[in-house]
């Protein structure tokens, strides 16, 4: 870097960004951690005295604190889930594809679900899981079952599949990044030493992606915390994920300060996981991205 | 790492920025012009239940005036509240809140009382309705009587062959995994209704202490196994039963009404237990940005020809009953109208809740499953 920018150019080049992040990010979050601390009447309406009563009866009382670790639970395994699915297809991308125009349209096929919008997706699974649907006519068909099958939708279960699915792309692109970025040459080197296929799958080419597979994990880990679609749409009647029991403090029982107060416990916990995913990613990272 | 951090939090204003469409706020034109012209071109916004802002009724009341009438709809009662009070209030014109929060939105402030000399048919709106104190303070009247009904057992009456007479048929083991009920708090009333709270006072579903609140969750654990899924909208209760993935709930009368209309062979029944039911009323809000067009429209539904539109759409019980000779024999009966005050008695109306809070707190247990 030279000085060739004076610092107030800089400044000026960096003044709209910052301008956004302190309107748009910070000062939300310091108003919500502010309305955390305080009341609320029968109303509904925010009382200005200062308690520490949300916090508590997160901590207390089981709705909370359960929730909140069942989340994790599930966020956990549609993150898992997602690695396994993006795995074995970035390592085909990255290593088994060879014509570099192929590789761009496969890797375009994953970014493609983008273009459609969430709700839509999310949508299409009742169709495809629901007792009428296109799975249970398959399954009927072929005869496999001779009932529909009732379980699959508005489930736990049909929730998942939902998260995963909406996910994967979110997994396979930093994914794909990082086992783009080793070099043949290593995974050559190995096979010349007498490595077979696995062995290198799992002693250079897994190690050397670690920090792109725990970057896409987290990113699913964070999305599934904070996802409240899904379960609505797709859910049963035992499905409640915590931002659940955040949009119906504000947007039912209107009790402000415990639904900001459940926010800023899920943003410590995020803020804690994406530490910890980077201190990992850090750790096992030996390509410095140039 | 710090850059994966900002931009997912990033996506999350953005996300809000985008999805809160921005509300048009057409400002009433000069007041000499005739009344035909005076609002042309405004938007009148009324946030209400699903049905209530239909274009079979709205649509002569938006070419009279040249104006759009754009209904928004709410799932439920604290959803109305909240989206009132988190600073709503000025985005929409008309509210319809039931009996449960109608004297609590008059309490807080959030509407405005009306006129009714302005309304010409207000005098020919059922005495009941009329008469009732909860959104009158001192001479100020808050709300034009709308619409009631009943929170009915709908059932598909090609599954279930013979009418229920009990709840009880929800905690049948033969329709495990077959039934719905709203994501409400009134099931809580219902669960109350079910174990005979009500039976001397009804009131008592409304004001339920520690004791009845336990036996009434314990009620709905034993329920949870029965139930498909919680719907949140009559348009989504309608898809459970259109794709049978259900084959009884509690429902609205507009239920059977769009469904039957689709071939669909859905009846309605209330059971020996009693049914809840709610009134709700027309209202104008606060900060109404087109107060006098809001009470034009007032005026025009509350005209039978216009009532009766509205009962046809969702064959809910109307406040007109001169709105009958513009009715069928077959929505007359089905909208009570000949005998309304049999079935007025019949129904336990929602009350306010003083404890709502608790109630939607035990609401949220039971979903989540905690004991």
């Amino acid at each position: 870097m030279t000085t060739a920018y004076s610092n107030r150019a800089k400044a000026f080049l960096l003044l709209p960004m910052v301008v956004w992040l302190i309107a748009f990010l910070l000062l939300p979050y310091v108003f919500i951690f502010a309305q955390s601390l305080m009341k609320s009447d029968a109303f509904g309406n925010v009382v200005v005295e200062f308690t520490a009563e949300s916090y508590i009866k997160i901590f207390t009382s089981k709705l909370y604190y359960a929730t909140l670790l069942k989340t994790l639970m599930m966020s956990c395994l549609v993150a898992v889930s997602c690695v396994i699915i993006s795995l074995p297809l970035c390592y085909f991308i990255a290593f088994k594809v060879q014509s570099e125009s192929r590789k761009t349209m496969l890797y375009t096929l994953i970014v493609l679900p983008f273009w459609v919008s969430y709700i839509v997706r999310a949508y299409s699974w009742k169709i495809i899981l629901g007792q009428f649907g296109i799975l249970n006519g398959f399954l009927l068909t072929t005869g496999l079952i001779t009932e529909p099958l009732e379980i699959i939708l508005y489930s736990d279960f049909a929730t998942i599949i939902c998260l995963v699915y909406i996910l994967t792309p979110f997994v396979a692109i930093p994914m794909y990044t990082a086992l783009e970025q080793i070099p043949k040459s290593l995974v050559e080197a190995a096979k010349d030493l007498g490595a077979g296929s696995l062995t290198t799958f799992f002693r250079i080419i897994i190690p050397l992606g670690l920090p792109g597979i725990i970057s896409g994990a987290t990113f699913a880990l964070v999305l599934t915390m904070g996802d409240f679609l899904a379960p609505i749409l797709l859910g049963g009647p035992n499905t409640l994920f915590i931002s659940n029991i955040v949009q119906n403090l504000f947007g039912t029982s209107n009790d402000k300060p415990l639904g900001s107060a459940v926010g800023i416990v899920i943003l410590a916990l995020i803020v804690l996981v994406l530490e910890v995913s980077t201190y990992f990613e850090k750790k096992y990272s030996s390509f410095k991205s140039s | 790492m710090r850059r994966k951090f900002l931009t997912l939090l990033l996506a999350i204003p953005a996300v809000m920025l985008f999805s809160c469409s921005s509300e048009k706020k057409d400002a009433a034109a000069s007041a000499n012009k005739p009344d035909s012209l005076k609002y042309k071109g405004a938007t009148l916004n009324i946030l209400c239940w699903e049905g209530y802002a239909d274009e079979k009724f709205t649509k002569a009341f938006a070419d009279k005036y040249g104006v759009t009438v754009k209904g928004t709809y709410f799932g439920s009662s604290d959803e109305l509240v909240s989206k009132l009070q988190g600073g709503g209030g000025s985005s929409y014109d008309i509210i319809s809140p039931s009996c449960d929060v109608a004297s609590y939105i008059v309490d807080a402030g959030l509407v405005q009382p009306i006129d009714p000399t302005k309304i010409s048919e207000f005098n020919n709106l059922s005495e009941l309705l009329r008469n009732m104190t909860d959104v009158k303070r001192g001479n100020d009247v808050f709300g034009m009587p709308f619409t009631w009904g009943p929170d009915y057992l709908v059932y598909n009456a090609d599954e279930i062959k013979e009418e229920p007479k009990s709840w009880n048929l929800f905690f049948d083991p033969k329709y495990k995994g077959k039934i719905s009920v709203w994501d409400d708090i009134s099931n809580i009333y219902l669960m109350g209704q079910i174990l005979g709270l009500d039976k001397t006072d009804k009131a008592a579903l409304y004001n339920m202490n520690d004791e009845q609140l336990k036996q009434v969750k314990e009620k709905l654990m034993k329920l949870k196994p029965q139930i498909r899924k919680f719907w949140a909208t009559a348009g989504e209760l309608d898809n459970l039963f259109k794709n049978k993935e259900v084959v009884a709930a509690v429902g609205w009368p507009i239920t059977p009404a769009t469904l039957n209309k689709q071939g669909m062979n859905l009846k309605a029944t209330i059971p020996q237990e009693g049914a809840t039911g709610w009134i709700d009323r027309l209202m104008i809000t606060k900060n109404s940005p087109n107060k006098e067009l809001a009470m034009l429209y007032l005026d025009f539904i509350s005209k039978p020809e216009n009532m009766a539109k509205v009962a046809e759409v969702t064959t809910y019980s109307i406040a007109h009953q001169g709105a009958k000779q513009f009715m069928s024999p077959e929505l007359q009966e089905l909208t009570y109208i000949n005998n309304m005050t049999y079935y007025h008695e019949r129904l336990n109306f929602w009350q306010y809740v003083k404890e709502r809070k608790k109630y939607n707190e035990l609401w949220n247990e039971v979903k989540s499953g905690v004991q």
